[in-house]
């Protein structure tokens, strides 16, 4: 089963040609895991299977479905979950209501307007469950301005579970974080279920290693290659790019 | 065919008021973002300082032009160093700042001149009519229209042809890459909006052998110079003169043909814009 | 709250619920009690504030809540206003229980009709659009004959409207109290709303709206639809005021009436229950109280005012309140902090 398939996949903007005719495939339950330096497009491509962008040529299949022009709401009812790289939270909200948003995000009851968002118990449950995990439940009634960095992030991953996704898009899950934080979000990511299908864009090696059962290279917007970890390894092309990467480490990231 | 051009003059006359008025407001709307609903209030200051030098004290009109502009230019440098700036990353406090500075500077202008009826002046040498093949016409309105002209060239040579111009056009399209190119973008800031403010000052007394002088003209002026923006597109020169012509002349036709809806007309063509095409019709924020 | 929560609420101890509902309670005391004592004249004041509180806590679903800055939420207090008066003069139907429910849906249809014209613009544009949709309806009532009466702009004279009652007559205290039950009904509702998975969903929209897309929310129609509530609520009051003030003018509609829930929101704290109403306090009766001094620096006053909340007072008065308030039960309650 092909949880998602991406043909002839093109973005345009103005003059400047983001992707440029990129295909593949991702089986359902695979971990697919995106690298490329800076500007290859990376998030452009995330946005455009997540929906906050259309496509300029090119078809997206979510399951076998045509999602191509689907609104990005439409598209996680369907099952997609997106993390974002620059950390998308509620800051003026606390950390267990950020929470609950994301949980009512599926549900009807996110048009309930007579009953308290508290009262739902099983949401609160799972809030609860989802939010130890992370180890930050006793953190619950904090703002979320109020977290630290790496805290953040891991509740930015956290939320994007809340839909219980087929597919999970995750935008540098990492960046920003210590090797520590970061090895428990390779951990995390390690840990979901088969049910799951993850889509990951990594700039950190060992996460990229960790996770990675095929590695596809983007560069200028194009699929340099697409394999296996060890394939891409060994691939001259990519250890051309990879050595580019190397050196990058530690700037911004921006794709 | 006298009716249509009689309208078309004053169209393109009251166009050239209306450029005046809304270029300031859009160049600083391109570059900061920043919606100035006191720019209508900054344009009344200067009509005020006008009347009080060139009809109160009697003295050049071309002084007055200067002083008004001057004085709407301090106002709105006051507004941006001391509050705008320290509201740089909320937008809608900004704006809403400015709102209650279309209160404070209007009343305060009713204060120090009262809350009279229209105080009318006319710039010496001005006033009476010119010959226009067969027809007379007001040589004020005809030197409103020049002065916009004036204006409009030297603000699209600032924009297009010096280096400040090439440093107000990168901010507009890429803040971030303009500042790591070392430019001082708040300089930039501080002193493009002196300069909106300081022409909507000139406006104000220019204008004013057109409109005159009244408290009223913060509201009036704003309404105009936001469909102005709105229907040409902020950010840019040509935007404003395009806007401005277009409105002026729609207004011109409408007075003439439907009085009661011509300010109607020109609501419904705000909506009609920001519906099909809200960066307007030569937009350039980015 | 339902029957279950309730029980678990009374199992506490009795020292931290008062705490709790202290400053509700307080409130309500003040508002059923206060204008029985007041003379004459404040109490009108008073009135006039409950009325406008509304208004204030329907701008604040839009604005506090949502994120959405609106410069024109005058258009449905005065479509709504306008319609209960249209019915008084033009029809002689002054009967309140129609000529409420009809004033609330002309101002909710009038929402529902710009709301996809301004929602399809965000930031700057839709601020600029509802001016301009405001702008407009002040046109249509400034320039079509019917919505006013011969000889002026707007419609004066009304009177207030009838309870169906025989022989009853309204009292400035019976006007009130019927007032600020329409009050506290909207209050309630508001509360509802905004404690409500919905309610959370507006503030997620205000915060990061692509991250509520991503979530599953269909943004546009949250906000279509608080749209369309907070017209709703804005016309409610639009109507009370008719009642109260006795005419309608077309400046109702125009953009000096839509600053005014926005800065009694600013004042008194965007985003909560009471910031509005403490708002429509503050600025209701420092325009009564400057109006007997200085009128005709009123609007210097109020500009100054609105400035200096926005410069310094981050989050309002309320803000500050419910400060001071948790410091004050913290000392005296058994309430963590």
């Amino acid at each position: 089963m092909e949880a998602l398939r991406v043909e002839g996949l093109s973005k345009d903007f103005g003059g400047v040609h983001a992707l440029s005719d990129v295909s593949f495939s991702v089986k359902a339950g695979e971990r697919l895991v995106i690298i490329g330096p800076n500007g290859a497009g990376k998030t452009t491509l995330f946005n455009l299977i997540n929906g906050q962008l259309r496509p300029t040529s090119g078809r997206i299949y979510f399951f076998g479905q045509d999602i191509t022009t689907v609104a990005t709401h439409r598209r996680t009812q369907l099952g997609q979950g997106r993390s974002f790289q620059t950390i998308s939270l509620f800051p003026n909200i606390t950390v267990i209501d950020n929470t609950l948003i994301a949980l009512h995000g599926t549900k009807r009851s996110r048009f309930q307007m007579f009953r308290s968002t508290k009262e739902y118990k099983h949401l609160l449950a799972s809030a609860r469950e989802m939010l130890t995990a992370v180890a930050l439940w006793e953190k619950r009634d904090d703002l979320v301005q109020a977290l630290g960095y790496g805290e953040q992030r891991r509740l930015e991953v956290t939320l994007s579970l809340a839909s219980e996704p087929k597919l999970l898009l995750l935008d540098e899950p990492s960046s920003g974080l210590t090797s520590a934080e970061s090895a428990d979000i390779t951990d995390m990511i390690r840990n979901l279920g088969k049910d799951i299908t993850v889509l990951l864009v990594a700039h950190d090696i060992d996460l990229v290693f960790g996770v990675a059962e095929r590695i596809i290279v983007l560069h200028y917007g194009q699929v340099i290659a697409d394999g296996t970890p060890g394939e891409i390894e060994a691939d001259p092309r990519v250890k051309e790019i990879y050595m580019g990467i190397e050196e990058n480490e530690g700037n911004a990231t921006a794709s | 065919m006298d009716f249509f051009v009689l309208n078309l003059l004053n169209g393109i006359s009251f166009g050239m008021l209306l450029f005046l008025i809304a270029s300031g407001m859009s160049i600083v709307m391109g570059l900061m973002g920043i919606v100035n609903l006191a720019h209508g209030a900054l344009y009344m200051v200067g009509a005020y300082v006008g009347w009080t030098i060139a009809v109160h004290y009697g003295l050049n009109f071309g002084l007055a032009i200067f002083l008004g502009g001057l004085s709407a230019g301090l106002v709105g440098l006051m507004m941006e160093r001391a509050f705008l700036r320290r509201l740089y990353k909320q937008p809608n406090e900004q704006v809403l700042l400015t709102f209650g500075f279309v209160y404070i500077l209007t009343n305060l202008c009713i204060w120090i001149w009262g809350g009279g009826p229209r105080l009318a002046f006319t710039a010496p040498g001005l006033s009476g009519l010119i010959q226009l093949g067969g027809m007379s016409y007001p040589i004020t309105r005809i030197a409103i229209a020049i002065s916009g002209v004036v204006v409009a060239i030297v603000l699209w040579w600032l924009q297009d042809k010096t280096r400040f111009g090439a440093m107000i056009r990168a901010g507009m399209d890429h803040k971030e890459m303009t500042m790591g190119l070392g430019i001082n973008l708040e300089r930039v800031f501080m002193f493009t909006f002196f300069l909106a403010a300081f022409i909507a000052g000139i406006a104000g007394v220019i204008g004013a052998q057109l409109l005159g002088a009244y408290s009223g003209l913060s509201i009036d002026t704003l309404l105009f110079a936001l469909i102005v923006v709105i229907v040409g597109g902020m950010g840019s020169v040509q935007g404003a003169l395009l806007g401005a012509i277009l409105i002026g002349i729609i207004d011109a036709f409408g007075r003439a043909m439907f009085p009661e809806f011509s300010m109607f007309t020109m609501y419904l063509v705000m909506i009609i814009i920001l519906m099909a095409r809200p960066k307007g019709l030569l937009g350039r924020r980015a | 709250m339902g029957i279950a929560r309730l029980k678990e609420t009374i199992k506490q101890p009795w020292r931290e619920q008062l705490i709790r509902f202290a400053p509700y309670i307080v409130g309500g005391v003040i508002l059923i009690l206060l204008p029985a004592v007041l003379p004459l004249y404040l109490r009108s004041i008073w009135t006039k504030f409950v009325i406008f509180a509304i208004f204030a806590m329907s701008y604040d679903l839009i604005y506090g809540y949502t994120g959405l800055l609106s410069l024109g939420h005058a258009a449905y207090f005065g479509a709504g206003g306008y319609a209960a008066a249209v019915l008084m003069f033009h029809y002689g139907i002054d009967l309140l229980w129609i000529g409420v429910p009809f004033g609330i849906l002309i101002a909710a249809l009038t929402a529902a009709a710009f709301g996809p014209i301004a929602l399809r613009v965000s930031g700057m544009y839709f601020l600029l659009i509802t001016f301009a949709l405001g702008q407009l309806l002040y046109s249509i009532a400034w320039n079509v004959k019917w919505l006013s009466k011969p000889g002026m702009q707007g419609i004066a004279g009304l009177s207030r409207p009838e309870l169906g009652i025989p022989g009853f007559s309204w009292s400035t205290i019976s006007f009130y109290y019927f007032v600020l039950v329409i009050f506290l009904i909207c209050f309630f509702l508001i509360y509802r709303i905004t404690n409500s998975p919905f309610g959370y969903a507006l503030r997620g929209i205000r915060e990061a709206e692509p991250r509520m897309r991503s979530l599953g929310y269909n943004t546009w129609l949250h906000k279509y639809i608080v749209y369309i509530i907070s017209g709703a609520f804005a016309g409610l009051a639009g109507i009370l005021f008719v009642y109260y003030n006795n005419m309608i003018v077309p400046a109702h509609l125009a953009v000096g009436t839509s600053f005014l829930p926005m800065v009694m929101v600013i004042i008194g704290g965007s985003g909560t229950l009471l910031g509005p109403v403490i708002g429509s306090l503050v600025v209701i009766f420092v325009e009564y109280f400057a109006s007997l001094f200085t009128p005709e620096r009123w609007p210097l006053i109020l500009g100054a005012i609105f400035v200096i909340a926005i410069m310094y007072a981050r989050g309002g008065i309320s803000i500050h309140l419910s400060r001071l308030w948790k410091r004050i039960s913290y000392r005296y309650g058994s309430i963590k902090s």
